[in-house]
């Protein structure tokens, strides 16, 4: 158990950690601002993936199967919003959690109806790591860890630094003082959405780049999500991306102590011990919310 | 409007006496029939082979039919659908023996429907034959009714093991999806390999659906191992073998993989390089014997597709003919738990070897003990009821994959 054993399992747990936290990015808004923890986030991610596929018709890389991805994951999460969570928004959170959790549900079945249960993979070339000092470090790592930097980037430079960004965080504090400032609700909800689904859809494309595409793979990734949006505090863009780190770096750095089947339950142990300690989550203090 | 020249009961009456009629004159000539439930996944997962399976045990129902039945009995089929689902087989099960009165039950594909069917079957008295793989199925099965015509895992694992020594490994690993399925490929590999003096160099099992295995590979490839035997799936393997070649380390290695997640697709998702020299191991028909050649060709002239196409339906035309002979044996009791007890019997390893229900017939009749050599394996039930299959040994070649061998396991 020498230094390099805990330094590649500690980048492996920040990597998977940063695909995990993208989507929970994307949740954290819609919680943070719409105020009720969106389930079909993870199948958002999926159609993204798939989307993914049509990436080498537009031109091939990496580049053009994420920009596919996150095309689609906008258009569905916008579209998810006029279709549902709009007419929805004056009822209490429960009855937008459980129309989520249905869109789930449907989006899943029709993607399985019409493309089956086949896994599929992008056609991109499979190249050797570089070792660099004691860690083995794929191209793919970098692409995941700039595209993780780059969306926390565009995120808080949205939300701080331009006026659609000050509306969202006046709506998200008090939607009704929000109105009555003159605040137009809707565009800073379409706004929101369109972001949400450009994160899931992102997420998605670099899971999928990673593993392998599948109907199932972003409902799959749903639960650790939530568990790195809640560990971060319900709200904060910062809190969630550093939640989903957390969490994968505790599950990858306990293998050598717990075994890799137990991983999994060290992550939710983590959640769990830091909500008896501090309810609030991590990093409550610079919330973007109240 | 005119009046119809028959009124519906009219009818009816009439089509209810033609057939009174009909039954009436068949039970002339023969005992009556003996009816067989088959069970098979005509729709869901399961719907590539179900019609396949259904069409291989009515096959086998006729050819008895055609040589006189068993015992003087005609066998008489009724086909269920299982759904691939066991709240459908469980229903369909009931009817079958509740309603239709069949005897014995056969054809069951998927694990979870052959253990939600089994305890029905068994409190009912009723043999069960299926084609699923999971270990639960021998353990579960008290009373001896059930039958698997297919390879269990740890099978798999006896050939995995088999396959390494014969390939000169000295160094293997394991590595398992966190499931029956997974753990007992590699526990079987493990067992046996042990048992012939092996030592196993680093084993890991895996929990499903996570985004990188590296951790996991990266404690694998620190055994310095030249084999890793696998008890997984399509989607974590291609996962695998992909960080296995990106990372560069122990690019001689070479891998033993269960045939259905060494496959065709998981070549296209890789390509040549990456999967070069990966050893795919497949339960496969008894294509050396002559019941095989004999099922082949009435299978093609029935569905028009090739044996080969349904490895499984090899399996269900094996139990019709199986318990025929069975039926066979002793004509003086007919019960289904008794021609149950005397399955054994005509798959005696001292008996002589027969290859078709006609052939087994006219020896039974001359008084021999018979082995029934079936078109889908030798048989030879082990004590839970398991049979002893082939497999076959294909390498991975140029984004090929390509069939080296055939691998028999002892008994």
């Amino acid at each position: 158990m020498g230094f390099s054993l805990f330094a590649n399992l500690a980048f492996n747990g920040l990597i998977t950690g940063l695909v995990v936290s993208l989507l929970a990015l994307s949740i954290t808004l819609v919680f943070g601002i719409a105020r009720f923890p969106n389930a079909a986030a993870g199948d958002v991610a999926t159609v993204g993936a798939f989307a993914g596929l049509l990436g080498p018709l537009a031109g091939g890389g990496t580049l053009w199967i994420i920009l596919c991805g996150m095309a689609a994951g906008a258009l569905l999460s916008v579209a998810f919003y006029f279709l549902l969570f709009r007419p929805l928004a004056g009822k209490s959170a429960v009855s937008s959690l459980i129309a989520s959790i249905g869109m789930a549900f449907f989006v899943r079945a029709a993607l399985t109806f019409f493309l089956g249960h086949d896994q599929r993979v992008y056609p991109l070339p499979i190249v050797r790591a570089m070792p660099v000092g004691p860690l083995r470090v794929q191209p793919t790592d970098i692409e995941i860890v700039v595209a993780a930097v780059l969306a926390l980037a565009a995120v808080f430079s949205i939300l701080h630094l331009t006026p659609i960004g000050k509306r969202m965080r006046a709506v998200a504090d008090n939607a009704e003082l929000a109105r009555v400032s003159g605040i137009r609700a809707n565009r800073v909800l379409v706004a929101m959405w369109l972001i949400a689904g450009l994160l899931a859809g992102l997420s998605g494309t670099l899971l999928g780049v990673k593993t392998v595409v599948s109907p199932e793979m972003g409902w799959d990734l749903l639960m650790p999500a939530f568990a790195a949006t809640i560990l971060g505090t319900i709200g904060n863009p910062v809190g969630a991306v550093l939640g989903g780190v957390l969490i994968g770096l505790a599950q990858e750095l306990s293998t050598p102590f717990v075994g890799f089947t137990y991983k999994l339950g060290v992550g939710f142990l983590v959640l769990l011990v830091t909500l008896l300690i501090r309810p609030q989550g991590l990093f409550a203090k610079n919330s973007l919310v109240r | 409007m005119e009046r119809p020249v028959l009124s519906m009961r009219q009818v009816l009456l009439a089509a209810a006496g033609v057939a009174a009629l009909g039954i009436a004159s068949g039970q002339a000539f023969a005992a009556e029939p003996f009816l067989v439930g088959a069970l098979n996944p005509v729709s869901g997962a399961g719907s590539p082979y179900g019609s396949g399976m259904q069409k291989a045990i009515a096959m086998a129902a006729d050819e008895i039919n055609a040589d006189g039945g068993a015992c003087g009995r005609q066998i008489q089929v009724v086909s269920e659908d299982t759904q691939t689902s066991p709240d459908a087989a469980v229903l369909a099960v009931k009817k079958l023996i509740d309603v239709n009165k069949v005897q014995v039950v056969m054809g069951t594909w998927s694990s979870g429907v052959t253990l939600a069917v089994m305890p029905i079957t068994t409190a009912a008295g009723l043999p069960e034959m299926n084609t699923s793989g999971a270990p639960a199925i021998s353990t579960e099965d008290k009373a001896d009714l059930v039958w698997r015509f297919q390879a269990t895992n740890g099978r798999f694992g006896q050939a995995f093991a088999k396959i390494a020594k014969e390939r000169g490994f000295k160094r293997p690993a394991t590595m398992a999806y966190n499931n029956a399925s997974g753990l007992g490929n590699t526990e079987g590999f493990a067992k046996a390999w042990k048992e012939d003096g092996g030592k196993v160099v680093a084993s890991v099992v895996y929990e499903p659906k996570q985004a990188s295995y590296r951790s996991e590979l990266q404690q694998i490839l620190a055994a310095n191992p030249d084999v890793v035997v696998m008890g997984s799936y399509l989607p974590d393997t291609t996962i695998i073998l992909r960080e296995w070649y990106q990372s560069g380390q122990n690019p001689d290695l070479k891998w033993i993989i269960p045939g259905w997640a060494a496959n065709e697709k998981l070549v296209e998702a890789l390509g040549p390089d990456v999967t070069q020299g990966v050893i795919a191991v497949d339960s496969i028909s008894n294509e050396n014997a002559p019941s095989y050649a004999h099922f082949a060709e009435a299978y093609k002239k029935a569905t028009g597709q090739p044996a080969g196409s349904n490895v499984y339906a090899a399996m269900t035309y094996d139990m019709m003919v199986l318990w025929g002979l069975a039926m066979q044996a002793d004509c003086s009791k007919l019960t289904p738990e008794a021609i149950n007890g005397r399955i054994r019997g005509v798959d005696s390893a001292s008996g002589d070897k027969v290859f078709t229900f006609a052939e087994g017939k006219k020896a039974l009749e001359a008084g021999k003990a018979i082995n029934y050599q079936g078109a889908s394996s030798q048989l030879a039930f082990d004590q839970y009821g398991d049979v002893t299959p082939d497999f076959s040994l294909s390498v991975v070649e140029k984004g090929e994959i390509v069939r080296k061998s055939v691998v028999t396991i002892g008994k």
